[in-house]
């Protein structure tokens, strides 16, 4: 994009461009999250090096999982994305009242789900005696879960952040509407990798053969 | 902006419809979970589950993220992520051992 093409843009607060026909923070927010993949896969491939491998002292992972309260949990994170595609979309139809009243269902669900990892990891230190470094396989447990919460933590500070926004008089602006749908991508990912963290570490339940 | 012509977003009413779906099929793994504790469906659990996952993925990424209104260099940028992480951890993990020991 020539300078004054660029300027033009900006001035008209209209999004920038490259070649690919793409807004450029849309766009890095994909390849950003695109990334991620590469960071979560790591974290599940290490818990499942060590989930089923035997000979470790301590408690396994697979011996203390709450499946329904987990599940109670993942059902709250999934209807966060709906929570979530609805605040996009009054935005996108300038509902700004609805906007913010869904931005902030979705960090309360957000919110929820963290404080059922709290109880979580709690039940499993005290009632479980399984900590961090209980073994390998604990470890790599608390740091899959615990990376991912940090992001579900990240993504509620963002939402909370809109919400905030949202709550002045003017409303969230168009630009700030590209930010809505910038966190909406992340929190959509956040969801995504806990269907796979949900799905591999805890209904496969591996355990050493 | 684009050439490419897209479909329109789903309604309000539509997502709300994907919610359910993806209530349902989170229903039905959990169900599979219980269901292999009872009769150690052994690989098959994996399988179907594993499949549950992948369509929930594909729903949320397709319909929630909009990826298929998108323009198709955002697929290809997502799916080179993708594609890349699962390959490099499936070669580690078979090297190391652990799909040889799921396998069987």
């Amino acid at each position: 994009m020539s300078d004054l093409a660029h300027d033009a843009a900006v001035d008209l607060g209209h999004p920038e461009q490259e070649s690919t026909g793409v807004e450029n923070r849309k766009l890095g927010m994909w390849v950003f999250l695109s990334s991620e993949f590469l960071f979560f896969g790591a974290l599940i491939s290490t818990y499942l090096l060590y989930s089923n491998r035997a000979g470790f002292q301590g408690t396994y992972p697979a011996e203390v999982y709450d499946i329904p309260f987990t599940s109670v949990s993942s059902f709250v994170l999934l209807m966060s994305s709906l929570t979530m595609v609805l605040a996009h979309n009054a935005l996108s139809g300038n509902d700004q009242n609805g906007a913010r009243t869904w931005l902030f269902a979705t960090a309360a669900l957000g919110a929820i789900f963290l404080a059922g990892q709290v109880f979580e990891f709690t039940e499993f230190i005290v009632e479980a005696g399984m900590t961090l470094s209980s073994n390998p396989a604990a470890s790599a447990f608390y740091v899959l879960t615990g990376f991912h919460g940090a992001h579900v933590a990240i993504g509620v500070i963002m939402l909370l952040s809109l919400w905030g926004m949202s709550r002045r008089k003017e409303g969230l602006s168009e630009r700030q509407g590209m930010n809505l749908e910038l966190v909406g991508l992340y929190w959509h990912f956040v969801d995504i990798i806990w269907i796979i963290i949900f799905t591999v570490v805890y209904l496969l339940s591996i355990r050493p053969a | 902006m684009t050439s490419e012509q897209h479909p329109a977003h789903p309604t309000p009413a539509q997502y709300w419809k994907i919610a359910v779906l993806l209530a349902v099929l989170t229903a039905v793994e959990v169900a599979m979970f219980y269901i292999n504790n009872a009769l150690d469906l052994k690989y098959f659990n994996s399988i179907i589950l594993l499949s549950l996952a992948g369509l929930k993925f594909v729903i949320v990424v397709g319909w929630y993220m909009h990826l298929r209104y998108e323009e198709s260099t955002l697929s290809r940028f997502f799916s080179a992520g993708f594609i890349l992480a699962i390959s490099l951890y499936t070669l580690v993990l078979t090297a190391l051992g652990v799909l040889a020991v799921r396998g069987g």
